[in-house]
């Protein structure tokens, strides 16, 4: 064994220099080839499977690498955020709720890349709820621009246990079809069931919920359009939170969810429930029936047929007028941040993901948990409104095919904000444990959403 | 005798008289030759550079991004800060001397002989050697109010519900949080107070024995004196500790019901990651130093104390 001693150190540290220093050019050109990619992970492990394999299929047709990061739904949000703060960014970024908070806060600090010729190239293959749900303001330019490449969407669907239903004497036919009806359809069910030695079971699954990022305004959401006040925030970014509709909306809104939880048709640990803890109440039939994005709560029990078949996936009811209501259409994407070291590629693998056929595939891979963000691929698939699978059929159809809306944030990042600080789950609360009255609350709600979206004034665009 | 004392021989290293003038020319102050200093800086730069890498860049880049005053402002008109500032206090007040004074009892029972003892002691320490996480989450299963194990128990051995632990009140959610943080860490306080009553000198005892001090007078006028430097520093490093404390309230109560239990740890991640701002969760942070850098100052004031105190 050769000696260590101080000029020998000093040799391998010039050595090393000069390798590095020599090797520089050709790890660039590499490197020029190269887009460094973070996906969030899928729900199953095909779907993965299914994104690696349309990577490899991109790698081989256009000699670029995509050096991948495959990550789990909560950490991806909170690596993008460090990564946008610090600067230290990857090419391609990509998040489920990207489009609620992380998108339009970048877009309006003019922190993301331009994707208009991106999405041009599908232009005419996207839902124009997902098209519009690409465009954010941005407040340096003072323009709205596309920075949000969708990938796929998810809606909020009805899931309902239908042997509790029977169990507790209904039928599912003979459930109403307007909102409140609808909801009140199911309270009675409650005590039949606890008659017959179901203690901890609870008719609602409505989540009131402070805990982000999601499920609390999820709910919330669709009371508020359901009673009118689909006006809250209008494309042009302008909030309407005095229009007496607007306000009369929230009102009903926290009134329905509130009496609910009050009247103890709501599990109590709803209030501060997570995104999951709702499935998980809803897989130990704790729920007869929960409003909840995606059909991850009905995939989550694939493998277990009877009960996969014993779920009733169900589209929104009509409103309490008997008009349909338009389902909220969450859009997953990609963006690429400023400061991204290989734009080219990155732009050029995000146009091989969406292409139709590639991006069909990939989200077949998934089971069908997130829907194409093109309806043509929903009519012309069979796998998307295949009658023999209960869930899928239903689900797509509510996305793709029924009437749905943007989320607001997307028209002002106040509202991506106000989402985030969940002033709608603290208004429930405030009516559930502050005992305020449903109006009082509602001004205050509508006070803070003011105030925080007037920190985001967006010129007339 | 200075002029005898050799420096110990090491592989590069001569040993040399170390008063003996050094042949060698210096290269830099503090006595070191020049071959001395290379090999000091070829030890050195590394955890230097570690050092500066992963604790001075990011203290300092926090600080940066936490540094707008507007930051503080936003802040301060925030409703859940000023709730959330009170429950730190409560957090760290409440459960900090709880830990600490039921340490300080409990590291008595534990000086007491018997094999009873030594394995009342080896239970006693297993939520301590537990990872936090596991089982943070578990109190927060346990406390369910639909299928939480204690409300299982209530109904099936009382016939009653039980309360929303977590559910509905500040109080009750706020309280679960300090009992766990207590669960969890007064096994560790209470193994380091025992060391330090075990150094108290048994003489010390006889004699209070001799004088006919027994029970209280002796833990007032022997064993408090000697362990009180002790008591105090733990606590101290116990108050940072906590002060800084995430894992429990984050997973026992996740700051609900309808954030009404949030500290300023949890704040800071939420305002950081679930609002998507970085720099309003480290204004949140560093909202703190303002008692954080007094507390390590008389903290480090302590450490320095060469009273003959245990």
């Amino acid at each position: 064994m050769s000696k260590l001693s101080r000029r020998s150190v000093l040799r391998g540290s010039i050595g090393l220099a000069a390798i590095g220093t020599l090797s520089r050019p050709f790890i660039a050109n590499a490197a020029n080839k190269t887009a460094s990619v973070w996906w969030t992970q899928g729900f199953v492990p095909e779907e993965d499977a299914s994104f690696r394999a349309m990577v490899a299929e991109y790698e081989k047709t256009s000699g670029n690498k995509i050096d991948v990061s495959i990550i789990p739904f909560a950490p991806i949000r909170q690596k993008i955020i460090s990564a946008l703060t610090s600067g230290d960014v990857p090419d391609v970024m990509s998040n489920y709720n990207a489009g609620l908070t992380i998108v339009p806060q970048n877009a309006w600090n003019d922190k993301l890349v331009d994707l208009t010729d991106v999405v041009d190239t599908q232009k005419s293959q996207y839902h124009p709820t997902a098209l519009l749900a690409s465009r954010y303001y941005n407040n340096v330019t003072k323009t709205r621009s596309l920075y949000y490449v969708p990938t796929a969407t998810i809606v909020a669907p009805l899931h309902v246990w239908r042997s509790l239903v029977e169990k507790a004497g209904y039928k599912m036919s003979d459930a109403p079809k307007t909102w409140d009806a609808f909801w009140d359809f199911f309270k009675p069910m409650q005590k039949r069931l606890r008659d017959k030695g179901m203690r901890g079971v609870y008719a609602l699954g409505l989540q009131p919920t402070t805990a982000g990022p999601t499920d609390g305004n999820a709910l919330f959401h669709p009371f508020l359009i359901a009673y009118g006040g689909s006006r809250i925030v209008t494309g042009d970014g302008a909030p309407h939170l005095d229009d007496p509709q607007v306000k009369e909306a929230v009102i009903k809104a926290l009134t329905y969810i509130t009496a609910a939880f009050k009247e103890g048709y709501v599990p109590p640990g709803a209030l501060s429930w997570n995104d999951a803890d709702d499935n998980n109440a809803f897989h130990a039939k704790q729920l007869v029936v929960d409003l909840d994005y995606t059909i991850s709560t009905e995939l989550a029990l694939y493998h277990k047929k009877e009960e996969y078949d014993d779920i009733l996936t169900l589209g929104l009811p009509l409103d309490n007028a008997g008009q349909p209501i338009a389902s909220q259409l969450g859009v997953a994407g990609a963006f690429i941040p400023k400061g991204a070291k290989n734009v080219e590629v990155a732009k050029d693998f995000l146009k091989y993901v969406i292409q139709p056929a590639v991006v069909n595939q990939y989200l077949k891979g998934g089971l069908g948990r997130a829907l194409p963000a093109m309806p043509d691929l929903v009519k012309n698939d069979p796998f998307w409104l295949d009658p023999h699978d209960p869930h899928r059929a239903a689900y797509a159809r509510q996305g793709m095919l029924e009437p749905t809306a943007p989320l607001y944030p997307i028209f002002n990042p106040g509202y991506a904000e106000a989402d985030s600080q969940q002033v709608w789950g603290i208004a429930a609360a405030d009516v559930i444990r502050e005992g305020m009255t449903p109006q009082a609350a509602a001004e205050k709600a509508l006070k803070r959403m003011s105030d925080i979206l007037a920190k985001y004034p967006i010129a007339a665009s | 005798m200075a002029d005898a004392q050799l420096v110990r021989g090491h592989p590069g290293f001569p040993a040399r008289p170390l008063s003996a003038p050094s042949k060698h020319k210096r290269a830099r102050g503090g006595g070191l030759q020049r071959s001395e200093f290379v090999w000091a800086a070829a030890f050195i730069i590394p955890y230097a550079a570690v050092f500066l890498a992963f604790v001075v860049y990011p203290v300092v880049y926090g600080l940066w991004l936490g540094h707008d005053p507007a930051l503080y402002a936003e802040l301060l008109s925030e409703p859940i800060y000023q709730r959330t500032v009170v429950n730190t206090v409560l957090y760290v007040v409440i459960g900090v001397n709880l830990k600490m004074f039921g340490a300080l009892l409990l590291s008595g029972l534990f000086m007491r002989r018997g094999w009873w003892v030594k394995g009342l002691l080896l239970v006693f320490v297993l939520p301590w050697a537990m990872p936090a996480l596991p089982a943070f989450i578990s109190i927060h299963w346990m406390l369910n109010s639909q299928w939480g194990l204690l409300n299982n128990v209530l109904w099936n051995v009382f016939g009653v519900d039980g309360p929303g632990w977590l559910d509905t009140s500040r109080w009750l959610a706020l309280g679960a949080v300090i009992v766990s943080h207590i669960w969890k860490w007064m096994p560790f306080w209470t193994v380091i107070l025992l060391a330090g009553r075990m150094a108290i000198p048994q003489e010390l005892y006889e004699a209070a024995d001799v004088d006919g001090a027994t029970g209280l007078k002796r833990f007032a006028h022997i064993t408090l004196p000697l362990l009180a430097n002790l008591y105090l520093i733990c606590t101290l490093l116990s108050t940072v500790f906590t002060l800084g404390d995430f894992n429990a309230v984050y997973f026992v109560s996740g700051g609900g019901p309808a954030l009404s239990t949030h500290v300023l740890a949890t704040l800071g991640i939420r305002n950081a990651f679930e609002i998507a701002r970085p720099d309003l969760g480290m204004a949140a942070v560093m909202s703190a130093l303002p008692l954080m850098i007094p507390l390590v100052i008389v903290l480090m004031r302590k450490l320095r104390t060469t009273e003959v105190q245990l």
